[in-house]
């Protein structure tokens, strides 16, 4: 259990030493994603506890963000300016891009399949 | 100690944000996890107006639940676990979710930015909507990193989460899409862990698919607005 904390700490402040030294713009727990995903291509293995941990912090996700939603406690006139066009915005761009994606997955899946099927 | 002591401890701050997650998340398992119900959508209203009630600065609170706010990071890095126990399905169907990963993030992104821009916003407002289908976490260290208001981002990430696991299956059924590993991919990569969580909700396959749109999105949005940051 304390490995797999260990290992997912190492691999965020390793992917937040990248982004400081190398400029990536990329969040460092994002290069730290990817690190980990090398580590577990690299030293393939059971890893139960990593699991677990994983497991744990993923179902628990939606609670850690609520200290960051709160901060909109000094938003309110963002909020109440461009309160609508965010509904907008963000409806529409999700009912766009789970159309595109679904369709676009659909077709490509069509193609692979017609591309095996052929001599 | 007086009262006002008590509520500059940390301890206070947190366990009302736990205390009151709790709450509303049990109500949310009541409601058979409706999106509307979401714990995150009702707490956040309850504790602002707990701050302004008693005269707390948020800074003040942040300070107290940065416990809660450190767990983030550890949670983005975990996400490569279910993307490499995925990796036999990727690898099987490496082309459909690499072109729809793609076609999904610049839609997402142009679509939220264009649209938003009709209305004029301010540079800090088009920045924490860019990221809006990365999950929560990635979309705040994206938008602070444009720029932009990372509670902003957070909150338009729910939102957008709340829209994708209500509309995804009257939508996708409107499109007579009936492939499970389509509709799931496409869920995730809209509507990140709330989509993915509605998913589960109808079909295992679907789920998988849209926990690992959610993962890849992350990367894939992450990636691509670090490079447009890169050459503005």
């Amino acid at each position: 259990m304390l490995r797999a904390i260990f290992l997912l700490l190492a691999c965020q402040l390793a992917g937040e030493g990248i982004h400081r030294l190398s400029g990536i713009a990329l969040p460092g727990a994002v290069i730290g994603m990817v690190l980990l995903l090398c580590w577990l291509a690299l030293f393939p293995r059971e890893r139960p506890g990593l699991g677990a941990v994983t497991a744990w912090l993923t179902a628990h996700l939606a609670v850690m963000f609520v200290p960051a939603a709160v901060g909109l406690v000094d938003e309110g006139a963002v909020l109440s300016r461009y309160g609508v066009s965010l509904v907008i915005a963000t409806t529409l761009s999700t009912v766009l891009t789970l159309v595109v994606t679904a369709l676009v997955f659909r077709w490509a899946l069509r193609r692979v399949a017609s591309e095996s099927e052929a001599p | 100690m007086n009262e006002a002591a008590l509520l500059a401890t940390p301890l206070f701050w947190l366990t009302a944000t736990i205390g009151l997650f709790e709450a509303f998340d049990t109500l949310s398992r009541r409601m058979n996890r409706h999106p509307l119900c979401h714990p995150v959508l009702w707490s956040t209203p309850v504790l602002i107006a707990m701050l302004l009630a008693t005269g707390t600065t948020y800074e003040t609170y942040k300070a107290a639940t940065m416990p809660l706010s450190l767990l983030l990071g550890p949670a983005v890095v975990g996400l490569a676990v279910p993307v490499w126990r995925e990796r036999e399905r990727i690898r099987r169907l490496a082309a459909p979710i690499a072109l729809a990963l793609i076609a999904g993030a610049v839609t997402s992104m142009v679509s939220a930015v264009g649209v938003l821009a009709l209305f004029g916003p301010p540079w800090t407002i088009l920045a924490s909507i860019a990221p809006r289908a990365t999950t929560t976490p990635v979309a705040m260290a994206v938008a602070g990193q444009l720029g932009g208001i990372p509670a902003l981002a957070a909150v338009i990430v729910l939102f957008a989460g709340v829209v994708g696991a209500m509309i995804a299956t009257p939508v996708l059924n409107l499109l007579g899409l009936r492939d499970y590993r389509a509709r799931g991919f496409a869920i995730g990569v809209a509507a990140h862990g709330m989509g993915a969580a509605r998913a589960f909700q109808v079909d295992a396959t679907a789920g998988a698919l849209a926990s690992l749109g959610m993962a890849l999105n992350a990367v894939a949005t992450a990636a691509l607005l670090s490079l447009v940051a890169a050459l503005v």
